[in-house]
Parts: structure tokens; sequence; C-alpha cells
């Protein structure tokens, strides 16, 4: 399955995204978290457990909910020397906040000409699946990966999550921490257990912008982000019991968007399914299929295909959202249409 | 040796409450230490973290979502 | 302003519902997610913002609402739906997902929506209070009655929206009245923590209007002082803020452990619970208990009947998941 060391410390992400921000606070006297519930609480979502006991209230600072006033203060604490991890609770609440962070995080270092730098961390909680209904369960991937400037991650499990978080906090660039909310370990949610896996103790990185072949294969590829990488190698595993073999990959990053990966799979399996559990229509899927395309479209044996959220708000009832989210079930039927 | 992993009695309050094992954060047949988070199991609504008592390779004997008392062996050490 | 008999014994009534309802609702929540609390099982899935102990705020200030009035509310909606007169089976069937529901089953618990009595609220902190403003800024261009009520949380009242809503409530001297339930606790962060003055009936000096506080969860304060200015915006005299001191018996959202809250603190409100209180007042005031039984027998039958309707009723067909988007 995923290419780990087989070893004895499994993380949930959740832990993994906490350990990398302690170790880059015990190192840098310069990083410091804020948000909503950060702080004692540890995180909705227990991504900053442990920050608040060991660093204190100046270091890991609740906030009101103000996110304009938050992360836009993040932006001026990163062009002033610190090096701000700052939360936005839910990715769906962009919409009260978004012009601090994609016309000033996003583009102060361009309208410096590169003489400014804005070294911050944007974490956020993506995906739904358990009801949370139209504003509380988006991946907004395509939102955030089309606009210029922000470099934007999303791990698909807690040893990317450990090192994607250290590498963002390390970049002098603006990152925007993407992480899925099934795969955080949170007990009262449900977990993708597969994205519970071995992290090493110490700090290492992983690198921003490369993505990653999970499982090798031969007759398709699929790639995915976050929670599609574990649909997708559920859906190989589906495919491997028909004599399918499908490679994944995982893509780790949207920007920058690692073409060059999935290009070389798509040349050697000639099929491409993408899975995308953000809204079908100008986003993601489309442009993984575009890079391919407008690459070399003779390597395709056939149409590529995209398994999507449609483009509808995201519905409460559990049956209605469960028939609009991206399953394994899904890709293997992409499949066999092919 | 074998060391049993166990519930611990003081993990929370009521004792008749019944909980669940949310995580494993080590493998079947890992080695661990003494005091390493292993496992994660929740009570209602609050999460609780269960350390290896010994040094060795561990067992499990409960998986993810099975359900637990206090006392209960949720795996073993060797 | 003292309510009438009528009014003291319609926001009895409310309240009682209000409670019976959210506890009605708490224990269908909790099926299938116990002994393994995953929100993503059982009858009603996902998150859940009861309002339990918060009822004498919307009590008291729909008393003076018809159903050509307009409230906007928030993410713990359930309450305020309930006194503006939104039909108790048809929110019950939305909250269980049913084809049946207010949208039948779109929205869901945080996102009731409807138009025959006024109500909308959304999930989003802040977002209650532009709406209303365009609502009211409606009903002065056409010319036609109408006040527009927005509730929002204390924490809310640092969020952007709010200040500008405020403003232009001022600006354009708009039929709005902003209600503010202040529980104290934004998630886990306490309004000492989080607002930069105690109170935030001050605030409203920087918008251009009156400003009010009222301590102690008091249907009756909460009645006279809504009640003078919703006459205020109904007379054409604008905006008025007001914050009201009340008590979230539950925790943020079923499933949060609570354990910022200082020991004893909710001990200390369960015994400040209005209901009892409510009913001592009207007992002292003259009513006859066996009337006030009456009402709260009449509570839990409603609710009953609610819940029935909507555990009885039919999902939507799933591809009821691609309509209703352009309509």
């Amino acid at each position: 399955m995923l290419d780990q060391p087989t070893n004895e410390r499994r993380l949930t992400i959740a832990r993994a995204m906490a350990e990398a921000m302690q170790q880059e606070m015990q190192r840098d006297p310069t990083v410091f978290v804020m948000g909503e519930d950060i702080a004692g609480f540890g995180g909705i979502f227990g991504n900053t457990r442990g920050l608040f006991e060991e660093f204190g209230k100046e270091r890991v600072r609740d906030t009101p909910i103000s996110e304009t006033g938050f992360i836009s203060a993040a932006v001026g604490a990163a062009m002033d020397g610190m090096r701000p991890v700052v939360e936005l609770m839910f990715v769906d609440f962009f919409g009260v906040c978004f012009d601090a962070i994609y016309n000033q995080m996003a583009k102060n270092t361009y309208f410096s000409g590169g003489n400014a730098s804005v070294p911050m961390v944007l974490m956020t909680s993506t995906g739904g699946g358990y009801s949370d209904a139209g504003q509380h369960s988006q991946c907004l991937y395509g939102t955030f990966a089309h606009l210029p400037g922000m470099k934007v991650v999303s791990p698909s499990n807690a040893y990317d999550a450990k090192g994607l978080m250290t590498a963002a906090i390390r970049d002098d660039n603006p990152v925007v921490y993407m992480f899925h909310k099934q795969l955080q370990g949170m007990g009262w949610l449900g977990t993708e257990a597969g994205a519970t896996v071995n992290t090493p103790e110490e700090d290492y990185t992983v690198e921003i912008g490369k993505a990653k072949v999970v499982r090798a294969g031969t007759d398709v590829t699929l790639v995915g982000l976050a929670m599609g990488v574990h649909n997708a190698l559920k859906a190989a595993d589906k495919l491997a019991e028909d004599g399918v073999s499908a490679e994944v990959v995982d893509l780790v990053s949207l920007v920058p968007l690692d073409r060059e990966t999935v290009i070389n799979s798509v040349a050697k399996t000639g099929r491409l399914i993408v899975v995308d559990e953000d809204y079908h229509s100008f986003g993601v899927s489309g442009e993984i299929i575009a890079s391919v395309t407008e690459h070399d479209i003779s390597k395709l044996k056939a149409s590529p295909a995209r398994v999507t959220f449609p483009d509808v708000p995201i519905p409460y009832a559990r049956h209605m959202e469960q028939f609009c989210l991206p399953n394994p079930d899904k890709i293997v039927d992409a499949y066999r249409k092919m | 040796m074998v060391v049993d992993v166990k519930v611990p009695q003081d993990l929370w309050q009521d004792d008749g409450m019944e909980a669940v094992i949310t995580n494993w954060l080590a493998s079947d047949g890992a080695s661990v230490r003494t005091g390493a988070l292993i496992a994660e199991i929740m009570v209602e609504k609050s999460q609780f973290e269960v350390t290896a008592p010994a040094d060795g390779i561990l067992t499990i004997a409960k998986q993810i979502d099975d359900i637990v008392r206090k006392g209960d062996v949720i795996g073993q050490i060797t | 302003m003292q309510p009438t008999k009528e009014q003291s014994l319609w926001m009895y009534e409310n309240i009682v519902v209000s409670r019976r309802f959210e506890e009605a609702i708490e224990k269908v929540y909790l099926e299938g997610k116990t002994p393994a609390f995953n929100m993503a099982n059982g009858p009603i899935p996902g998150e859940m913002h009861l309002s339990n102990g918060q009822e004498p705020v919307a009590a008291g200030v729909c008393a003076h609402l018809g159903a050509d009035d307009i409230v906007t509310a928030t993410h713990r909606p359930h309450h305020q739906a309930i006194a503006k007169g939104v039909d108790l089976k048809k929110m019950a069937a939305e909250i269980f997902g049913k084809s049946t529901g207010l949208s039948g089953g779109r929205g869901g618990h945080m996102h009731l929506i409807d138009p025959a009595v006024n109500f909308s609220c959304s999930g989003i902190i802040g977002e209650s209070c532009g709406p209303a403003c365009g609502a009211a800024l409606s009903r002065k261009m056409q010319n036609k009655p109408g006040v527009a009520v927005a509730f929002l949380g204390e924490g809310a009242a640092n969020q952007g929206a709010f200040h500008e809503a405020l403003n232009l409530a001022g600006v354009w001297n708009l039929p709005v009245v902003f209600v503010i339930e202040d529980n104290s606790w934004a998630i886990s962060v306490p309004k000492s923590e989080a607002t930069a003055v105690a109170r935030n009936d001050v605030r409203a000096t920087g918008y251009g209007m009156p400003g009010h506080y009222i301590p102690g969860n008091d249907p009756y304060a909460i009645f006279d002082v809504a009640g003078q200015a919703i006459a205020r915006a109904r007379e054409g005299k604008g905006p008025t803020l007001i914050e009201v001191e009340t008590y979230r018996l539950a925790g943020h959202f079923m499933g949060d452990a609570e354990q910022y809250r200082p020991e004893g603190e909710k001990e200390a409100l369960f015994a400040k619970d209005p209901i009892p209180k409510m009913r001592d007042r009207l007992i002292s005031d003259g009513y006859a208990a066996k009337d006030i039984d009456k009402i709260e027998k009449r509570a839990e039958a409603r609710v009953a009947e609610a819940i029935t309707f909507a555990r009885d009723s039919a999902y939507a067909p799933q591809t009821d998941a691609l309509t209703a988007v352009f309509v």
C-alpha cells in the first residue's frame, strides 16, 4: 500500500500536524499559532494538541471570530519577521476573509518584486461525508489552487502530514495546508484508518510540489488527493480482483502541481481517472485532464474520466450526500466504461 | 513474559461506560517501549490515550471500532 | 412594556415547546451514536447545536413579530424558528433529512429556510446580519410594513459582517433589530478573552443606534426591551442593538465534551433554568397551575407529533440532491 518504512510509531494526521508545529516552534521562536479554539481546546480537529500547554498564550493564541482580522494580521506579522501558522477552521468559511488570503497573502511577494516575503501557513479543514451540509463540508481545492501566489498542499496520511507541515512552516512562501476531516483521526468523526501511519519522531520534510506513486500499476492511472487517494486505493484493490492493475498517484500538492508524475504514469498505463471530491466543473479534475491531454494525447488509449462531486451545494441528508460523493465503486465503474 | 495491555481503571470516571477504540498507534507485531502512546479510546465524546505498560512486541487483541470496558484486555506485549 | 395574558402564555408555551423539542432531538440524535460517537451515524447525522436555556430570547423577541416580519438566525436556530412560527413538523422532518422537510432534506438543521414565515438561518457566523438589513431595506423601498430581526451570538459581534451590517442599518435608518444572544462561549473561547468590551450594547453608539443590555435571561425583561425596539423600528425610527445575557445549557455542538467550562459552571446554570423560573412567575401572577400544566402537556404533544411525523416520513429520492439548484 502506502510506501512507508515498517516501524512502531503510528500517528493520526491530527497528532502529526501538532508534532510538526511543536518541533518547529521549539526550533524557531518566530513561529506562532493563531486561530479559533486552537489553544486550550487543542483545535476542533485535534491539530494543535499540546501546543498551548508547552508554549503558552503568547505563541498559541485563541482569536475572536474575526477571520479577516486575524488572517490579515498574520499577513502583516509574516511580512515583519514572524512565521505565523493560522487556522481557518473550515475552508467553507473562506468567504468571510478571502481578501486577506488571495489578494494580500498571495500577492504581496509579487507586488514587491520578490523583495518582501510572506512566510505563513494557512491551515484549514476540508471535506464532507458525515452530513455537515453545504457550508461545512466542501473541499474547494479548485478555488484555492486556481489563484496565483499561494502554495496548496493536502496530505493523505500522517507521514506526509507531518513532513508537509514542517516544509510549509520553513517555506518562505505562503502555504495553504488543507487537511481532510475524515483523515484526521478524530474519534467523533470516523476516520479512514489508512491515514494513520508510521511517522518518524525526528523532524523531516516532505517536498511540496512532488506527487507520489503510492501504488504501482500498468492498466490505468488513478489520480487523487487526500481522501481521494484512499478511495483510489480501495478501487485499485477491487480492480485487482478482476486482474486489472491500477496505479495510484497521490498528488500531495496542488500548487505547485506535479504534472510530470501524472503524465509519466499515463504514458505507462494509457488510461486516466481523476478522483476529486471538489465540485466537478472548473477545478482540479479538469486541470489534471487538460494537463495530460495537451501534453501528448497520443498516449491515451481511452478518453480520460473523472469521479467528482456534482455542481450542486452539498446536501444534508445522508443518502443524498453519499449519492454525490466519490467512492471506490464509482471509480471502478468509470474504468469499466472506458 | 506476557504483559496485558488493559484499559486502565482510572482512564475515565464512570465505571459502567463503554468505550470504543478509535485508533491504534502501533501496529500488530510492532516493537513498543514502555510509556509509548499506542492507542486512542473514546468514551462518549472524549478521547483518551492508552500507553504501553512494558517494552516488547505488541499483539493487538481488539480492533478499531471494537467496544471495550475498563479492565478489558485490548492487546498483549511480549 | 408588559405582556398581556395571551402573550405571557404564548411565550411560556413557546419556551416549553422549544425545550421539549431540543430534548427530543437530542435523544434521537444520540441514536446510533453510542457507544461510539461517530457524527455520521444515526437518524440525525452531522452536527447539532441545541438551544436549551436560550429560549427566553426567542420568545421575548418574537412575541412582537408576525408572519410578515423577518427573522434571520444562526447555526443554533431551533428556538428562534419555533418562536417565529416555522411549522414544527416540517422543521423536524428537515432535521431528519426527509422529503417532507422544509427543503426536502437538502439543508438540514443549520440551514432552515421557511419563506412562509420569513425565517432563514445560516451556518456561517455573522451572516444573519446583512440579510436582515436587506429585508428591512426591501420593505422600506416597497413601502410595505415589516421589521427584520437578526439573531447572533456574542462571538459573532467580533465578525466583520456584524459591524458592516450595523453601520449600514444606521446610515440607512433601516427597520431592523439586532439581538445578540450572549451565552458567554464561542465554542471554547469565553467572551472575556475575545471581545474588547465587556458588553456589546456600548458598540451601538458607534453605529448611530441605541443599545441595550439585558441581564438574567428573563423573558419579561426581554419582552419589554425588544418590544420597544421593534416598535421604534415600525415607527420608522431606525435600528436598535440589544444584547441579552442567556445560558447555553448544552455544549456548543453535540459531541462537545466541554472540558473548557470551569467546574461548577453548568450546575450553576441549571439552577437558573428559565423554565421553572417562568412557571413560578406565572403562578405568582395568578395563573392556575392546572392551566399551566395543560400548556406543558400540549407542548409535549406538539413535539411528539412532530417527531413522529419526521420519523414516519420517507426520504426523498437520492437524485433530489441534484435538483433545486436553478429553479
